[in-house]
């Protein structure tokens, strides 16, 4: 990894299956032996609001599971614009990041109130503060799967794909395996694979 | 004239306590609601205009507007307001019986006014308690079972607000002046809409000095009387100086001084004792005798039509007015205008004085209200 | 995957509460009660899943306080037991601590409050530490996820010693984070529970447990405390790292530890500045923190949320002569914040500054732009309601009947999902909030203020766990006293907030056996309050009902609404009824609605289309639950019954 610790932040909102994610992605790494912290972020937030996962990743000890600010190496979003409001509070110019682009309106944008950005507006206002962006149409590519429960999947396959992380397929195959009936297995793998095409991996 | 939205109604209005409970804000909505005779304001609505604020009679009161929309002229500032003609009248034999307060005038008009299609319905006020309620009535056999005034602020208004939403388009309306004039303002179409059309077929305009507030009736009369069974109130002729309640069991004669404490604040700025925008006027004869017999004023020619309509059907009857109750009902009338329009003027509520004035009335029939010393 | 499925000896990713709940099964722990509360439940959740395979007792018990009673019953018998709560709980539970710790414990018992600084999942940021110093039990802080199960195995050895309670205290960037933590091997327990009272009454160990004589109890008590200061002086658990002759000496506990390993090292100061981690805070290992302070040029107090490291240090520094002489930072300096919880940049920052160092996380062009970006490109969430949930469909009536009947009446709020009627989502009819149970006794209080010329009328609100934890005194108070009040009890059928845990009005135990409901319904009758039932969904008839009690009743009056959560496994994703909005109907933003169903009734179920210019249903989120048929002015709302 490029640095240690290496900071990942998993964001979305409340009741996306941030935390299942995070402990898969934590776990792959474990399984490598690595000292992993994640720090959640739940309780009152699972009532529609943002939340995010804290992911530390170190050959050397634990960390804090609160990431200082400006020093996310990458941010995995599963709700578009909550990849922005991360990047504004943890990014840095070198941030990495991958977004699901099918957004979970927050209730003033249901409400008319207030206006939810286009992908075009967020890949803009994103590119004012990092460049590497990969939009990923993890919710459309879950349906055209079966399930959208897949979606966070498929982001896992993307970071994967994006090859920041020492972590191959039998890693996935491994903590997966653990964590679903293994008749699910299957099209969880095919998720993650599909993701990780998608990210160019 | 610009029109305000529910924001101006609630701070100029409620938060002011000079809501007179008349219910024109209601039925329009969701964010305004009548209860026991009061408006409550149920959720801030965001609008910056709406019919809540544009029909509200204790503001934006343009005196010239609503002249020019019942009578097509200005607002003169006589006592008694415009009129063709005034008369004393009491139900006639063709009309039904009831529980009526004086000459069963109103009841007796409105029943006929169904009768003839003068009207297709009548909004009139019931009574449960003692909290007044609107009802939209379309049997003329059922009008007298709303006869009798119930001295208590009635959210009538509401109930045109519900006929017209319900698609009646010749409504018959009875209310105190406040009511009158929300009903004077909404026939104006001060929103401007497109599709307007005066929904009343005849507005009848009840005298009144003062209103009764519900809860304060209830309060002061808790543990004397069960008002679950109230049917009459009234004022004896002076010098009794009390009020009485009547419910199925028994009457209770309460000082005036005692019941006057709930009165609403809104009456106090009231310029209109005999419900100046309507098309008729009834009140109670106040001369030795009168107990049995009605003031009625002819306003408009529709007013006019269905008066002489219903004399001819035996409905009313109309006789000529006894020496000296005019000038009774001018002073009178003239001492409320005084009253409220020395109190608006003091507290900057009138025209220029007030960003958005309370009423809006010409010079000349200003000069000539303040300069008439009370009398005629 | 449970606690059991872990192999000894392996490393797994483990959530803190997973960690403590492992290795309090791996010390052989029997009995374990608790009341659910957020960062805590999930210690008491894991235990209940295996408490069958482990033969142990688990039990959500009705509140705090009767909770480390059940424990203790444990411990008088014998066994290995442990209590575990939010930090506001231990207030609840410390009328009994304080007996308890006077009359001490016979199988090891463990106090496990989880502190939340910060108040991320709370109304309030207590700290537990502060018990431990005021009733004289001692204190452990896990410093990591390894120490939570490390140091909750020691402390039921720790108590056994000295035969009192031990309180390790978690936080919840300990409870709710996940490190690698390795697992021992699971006990197999056969000892016999039996509660052993034949001795004479001054036997701690074999008489009857209680607190007199006092005065003999309470000097026994503080003997055991002087044994455990020793043991803490060279506890395994308290760690310096950094230069022998460090410039600054950071003390810190819990979390704050990583915080601040994290400041040292992003400064790049791990050779000026050492950092010594305390796991055993009270009583305070002098010795070992006079040695530290010694060999330091100055001391920097690193903990959440009010000193209590830095005022045992400073108390014990007053007698150390010329050592007590150094440059102290912390709470009292302003060096480090006394509200809210720490992270690592609060700690770089003081560290920058005590040091003189020059710190940026990132440029200022960044950070303005962030700033700016994010404010308006990422529109905020705001907290709502579930869709079909029936505590927006309750507020609602309770606001419309409160509004109608224009008194200025309010809501006593309470504690759970339903505290967010402070907010729009339910129509800010909340005015009071405080502790569990706290909106009865505070209505119970105004509803006697009356004969001061008070019309108000007080509405207190409870969810069903809360009635039976704390309501229930309040509304006998009420009763008694016949205050002019009304309470609320927002009955939907479990422990809704936390996640679902049973409480005494639910058929099920925290093991999953089929236990004794309680009715509350029949326990308000018959403490006498005037009972009645609604529901919710059905808008008019329950406005209707709110504003009769409200008006024409007098004396305390309940209202019971009955209407499942939308989460509950019985209604969760099943549709009573297909929602539509009809366009042609729909006024959209004209005089008369103004959008009413999406700017006031705001459920996320409804969607207001900017194009048509009217509401929409999306039948996605929509839980069918039927309740905004019933608001529309123009009837546009329309409901057909699912087809199943």
């Amino acid at each position: 990894m490029i640095r240690d610790p290496y900071n990942i932040i998993i964001t979305g909102v409340g009741g996306q299956g941030n935390v299942m994610a995070a402990r898969i992605i934590g776990n792959m790494l474990a399984l490598r032996g690595f000292y992993v912290t994640i720090g959640e972020t739940f309780g009152a937030s699972q009532r529609g609001g943002s939340v995010m996962s804290h992911l530390r990743v170190s050959e050397k000890s634990a960390w804090s599971p609160q990431i200082p600010k400006g020093r996310a190496d990458l941010v995995v979003a599963l709700e578009p614009i909550e990849s922005l409001r991360v990047m504004a509070q943890y990014g840095n110019t070198e941030t990495a990041v991958v977004s699901n682009t099918r957004p979970v309106y927050p209730v003033g944008v249901i409400c008319g109130d207030q206006k939810y950005p286009s992908m075009d507006e967020l890949n803009g206002s994103l590119k004012q503060l990092c460049s590497n962006i990969n939009f990923i149409d993890a919710t459309e590519e879950a349906i055209r799967l079966g399930n959208p429960i897949l979606s966070n999947v498929i982001m896992i396959g993307a970071v994967a794909g994006l090859g920041v992380l020492p972590v191959d397929d039998s890693d996935f195959e491994k903590v997966m395996s653990s964590n679903v009936p293994a008749g699910k297995l299957g099209i969880n793998m095919e998720g993650y694979k599909l993701g990780k095409k998608l990210a160019g991996g | 004239m610009q029109v305000f939205g529910p924001k101006e109604l609630q701070s100029d209005v409620l938060q002011k306590n000079l809501c007179a409970g008349c219910g024109a804000c209601v039925s329009l909505c969701p964010y305004f609601k009548t209860h026991k005779g009061r408006t409550a304001a149920m959720f801030q609505c965001t609008r910056e205009s709406g019919r809540c604020n544009a029909y509200c009679p204790k503001t934006g009161v343009d005196l010239d507007r609503l002249s020019a929309t019942v009578f097509n002229g200005t607002y003169a500032g006589d006592a008694i307001g415009n009129f063709k003609a005034v008369y004393v009248s009491q139900k006639g034999s063709s009309a039904g019986n009831g529980n009526v307060q004086n000459g069963g005038t109103v009841s007796a008009l409105m029943q006929f006014a169904l009768k003839s299609g003068a009207v297709d319905s009548a909004v009139l006020t019931g009574r449960k308690g003692a909290v007044s309620v609107p009802e939209i009535v379309t049997d003329p056999g059922k009008v007298f079972s709303y006869a009798s005034s119930k001295y208590s602020t009635s959210p009538v208004v509401a109930g045109f607000n519900k006929a017209a939403a319900e698609g009646y388009a010749k409504i018959g309306f009875v209310g105190t002046p406040c009511a009158v004039t929300a009903m004077a303002k909404i026939r104006s179409n001060p929103t401007e809409l497109a599709d307007f059309s005066d929904k009343t077929g005849i507005v009848v305009g009840l005298f009144c000095t003062w209103a009764l507030d519900t809860w304060g009736v209830e309060k002061t009369l808790k543990d004397k009387l069960d008002l679950a069974s109230l049917q009459r109130v009234d004022i004896p002729p002076p010098p009794a100086d009390v009020m009485t309640f009547t419910n199925i069991h028994k009457d209770v004669m309460l000082p005036l001084d005692e019941i006057r404490a709930s009165i609403p604040l809104a009456c106090a700025y009231c310029h209109d004792m005999t419900a100046e925008f309507a098309d008729i006027s009834v009140g109670a004869l106040e001369i030795d005798g009168g107990k049995n017999r009605n003031v009625i004023i002819i306003r408009t020619d529709r007013g006019e039509k269905l008066y002489k309509d219903a004399v001819a059907a035996g409905y009313i009857t109309g006789e000529p007015l006894p020496a000296g109750v005019m000038d009774g009902l001018s002073k009178a009338s003239m001492n409320k205008k005084i009253r409220a329009f020395t109190r608006l003027s003091d507290e900057k509520m009138l025209n220029g004085d007030a960003e958005r004035p309370a009423v809006i009335i010409n010079a000349p029939a200003l000069g000539k209200i303040m300069n008439s010393k009370g009398g005629m | 995957m449970s606690i059991l499925d872990y192999k000894e000896g392996t490393v797994n990713l483990l959530m803190g509460n997973e960690a403590i709940s492992r290795g309090a099964l791996e010390a052989g722990v029997r009995v374990v009660a608790g009341y659910p509360g957020t960062p805590s439940s999930e210690i008491i959740e894991n235990l209940a899943k295996v408490a069958d395979k482990s033969g142990i007792y688990v039990e959500w018990s009705v509140n705090e306080k009767v909770s480390l009673e059940v424990a203790a019953a444990g411990s008088f018998a014998g066994l290995r037991s442990m209590c575990v709560m939010k930090q506001n709980g231990v207030n609840v539970a410390s009328d009994f601590l304080l007996h308890l710790a006077l009359s001490g414990t016979r199988g090891g018992m463990v106090l496990v409050p989880c502190d939340d600084p910060g108040a991320i999942s709370s109304v309030n940021e207590g700290e537990s530490r502060h018990f431990a110093r005021m009733l004289e039990l001692p204190l452990i802080e896990p410093g990591d996820f390894q120490e939570a199960r490390d140091m909750i195995k020691w402390a039921f050895e720790l108590s056994e010693k000295i035969h009192n309670v031990v309180v390790m205290r978690s936080v919840t960037r300990l409870s709710h984070a996940s490190g690698n933590v390795k697992v021992g091997a699971l006990p197999v327990n056969e000892n016999k529970a039996y509660f052993s009272f034949g001795s004479h009454l001054l036997d701690p160990l074999n008489g009857p447990v209680i607190t007199a004589p006092v005065p003999m109890r309470h000097r026994q008590q503080q003997d055991k405390l002087k044994v455990i200061a020793e043991i803490f002086e060279t506890s395994e658990f308290n760690k310096y790292t950094g230069p022998e002759k460090p410039e600054l000496l950071i003390i810190t506990s819990s979390a704050c530890n990583l915080y601040s390993m994290e400041a040292v090292n992003i400064l790049g100061l791990d050779k000026r500045v050492g950092i010594l981690k305390l796991g055993t805070t009270y009583p305070l290992p002098e010795k070992l923190v006079k040695k530290h302070v010694d060999a330091a040029g100055a001391v920097l107090f690193v903990e959440e949320v009010l000193p209590f490291i830095e005022d045992l240090t400073r108390i014990a520094a007053a007698a150390w002569g010329d050592v007590a002489h150094k440059q102290y930072h912390g709470k009292y300096d302003g060096s480090i914040p006394t509200v809210n919880e720490l992270n690592p940049d609060i700690i770089i920052n003081a560290l920058a500054k005590i040091t003189g160092i020059e710190y940026r996380a990132v440029s200022e062009e960044y950070e303005k732009k962030g700033t700016i970006l994010s404010f308006t490109g990422a529109p905020n969430r705001e907290l709502t309601f579930c869709p079909g949930c029936p505590h927006r469909a309750s507020y609602w009536s309770i606001h419309n009947a409160l509004s109608l009947n224009g008194k200025g009446g309010f809501v006593c709020g309470d504690i759970g999902c339903y505290t967010m009627g402070i907010l729009g989502a339910g129509f800010g009819a909340i005015k009071t909030a405080h502790a569990m149970g706290s909106g009865t006794g505070v209505a119970s209080g105004f509803g006697k203020l009356g004969q001061f010329g008070m019309e108000q009328k007080a509405v207190a609100v409870c969810g069903d766990s809360t009635f039976f934890h704390a309501v229930m005194p309040a509304l006998v108070n009420a009763v008694h006293v016949q205050s002019d009040m009304m309470l609320v009890v927002f009955d939907n059928r479990g422990t809704a907030m936390t996640g679902f845990q049973p409480h005494p009005g639910t058929e099920n135990d925290a093991m999953g056996n089929v236990v004794n409901a309680i009715d509350i319904e029949s326990i308000c009758r018959a403490i006498g309050a005037d009972v009645h039932v609604a529901d919710p969904f059905d808008l008019a008839a329950t406005t209707e009902k709110v504003l009769d009690l409200v008006e024409n009743k007098s004396g305390a009056r309940v209202l019971i609404m009955k209407q499942s959560c939308a989460l509950s496994p019985e209604k969760k994703g099943k549709k009573k009824y297909e929602m539509s909005v009809d366009e042609s109907k729909c006024r959209g933003e004209n005089c008369g609605c103004n959008r009413f169903c999406t700017k006031v009734f705001r459920c996320p179920g409804l969607v207001w289309n900017r194009d048509k210019g009217v509401s929409m249903i999306d039948s996605v989120i929509c839980a069918g639950c039927g309740v905004c048929h019933g608001i529309c002015p123009a009837g546009a709302i329309t409901r057909e019954e699912a087809r199943v």
